[in-house]
């Protein structure tokens, strides 16, 4: 029989990423995934190991929002975008070079350049946009547009 | 190659990383090991740790009978009235030991945190700081 859906049912699946996004941009998790070899079974303070950066998505009525760990990256360094229902995440960490006569021990910090693309469950107007950087970590508050907040349908007397 | 003083800075906590588990497993909250770069130069060893939600005030470093522990907690909470829909990392603790050698002038140490990297900054004793010795004609 029915089975009786959970609500929010919801389809959309927020890391539902874009195939041919995924080619170029790991690079930055190169050197960083050999070194985490050494972490083993140990709870790394990033489980990231496909994408960067690692991304924890909250939803409700009013919009999404979306925390992103980027420590020690340069807020202007950062490159928001939306279109549609697209929002993508460029930019660059940890790419000052160091000082030519200090010798690197241990180089476990993710460095390079990254693009990330995620898909919305609506489509977002970019000048609503709102980005704070505290800490290191970049929460993007994005509000859902009128037009896409679920609409209550009166039932009408027979 | 490297000289052992120096190999020993940065000898992996095998034995402290082993205690981290035990004591994760033992109690509920999570201890999170944070991403380290390491760096010397001819004054001092720098380290630079990943530790994403940290302010000035949750970071602690210590040194105890030549080990420097650093510590942070995060403490980003969630936006209040949203549900969480999807997640990649996890938040909590953040620690992780190092040892250090007789080389570290361990009174100089200085720590910072910014931008959830905490940047510690070990000087090491005048007496075994590169000296580039003239070579008299």
């Amino acid at each position: 029989m029915f089975e009786v859906a959970r609500w929010p049912r919801n389809p959309w699946s927020v890391f539902d990423e874009l195939d041919s996004l995924h080619t170029d941009f790991n690079r930055v998790l190169d050197g960083w995934d050999r070194s985490t070899e050494s972490a083993g079974r140990y709870d790394r303070a990033s489980r990231y190991r496909a994408v960067y950066p690692p991304m924890n998505v909250w939803s409700a009525e009013d919009g999404i929002v979306i925390d992103a760990e980027l420590p020690g990256v340069d807020p202007k360094a950062v490159d928001i975008s939306v279109q549609g229902d697209e929002l993508t995440l460029k930019g660059e960490v940890n790419t000052a070079t160091a000082d030519d006569k200090a010798v690197c021990y241990r180089r476990e910090r993710p460095s390079g350049s990254f693009t990330r693309t995620l898909r919305l469950p609506f489509r977002a107007d970019s000048s609503a946009v709102r980005a704070q950087y505290r800490n290191g970590v970049l929460r993007l508050s994005i509000p859902r547009p009128e037009e896409e907040k679920p609409k209550k349908i009166a039932i009408e007397a027979a | 190659m490297m000289s052992e003083k120096h190999e020993q800075v940065v000898r992996t906590e095998d034995k402290q990383r082993a205690q981290a588990v035990e004591r994760s497993e033992q109690q509920p909250d999570t201890i999170f090991v944070p991403d380290v770069d390491i760096r010397e130069d001819d004054a001092a060893l720098h380290l630079l740790a990943d530790m994403p939600g940290v302010d000035q005030e949750s970071a602690n470093v210590t040194v105890e009978n030549g080990v420097l522990t650093i510590e942070g907690q995060s403490r980003l909470e969630g936006p209040v009235g949203y549900e969480l829909v999807g997640q990649e990392y996890g938040t909590g603790r953040f620690r992780r030991d190092f040892t250090l050698s007789d080389a570290v002038d361990v009174e100089g140490i200085k720590a910072r945190a910014r931008h959830g990297v905490l940047d510690v900054t070990l000087p090491k004793h005048e007496a075994v700081k590169t000296r580039k010795v003239a070579i008299e004609s």
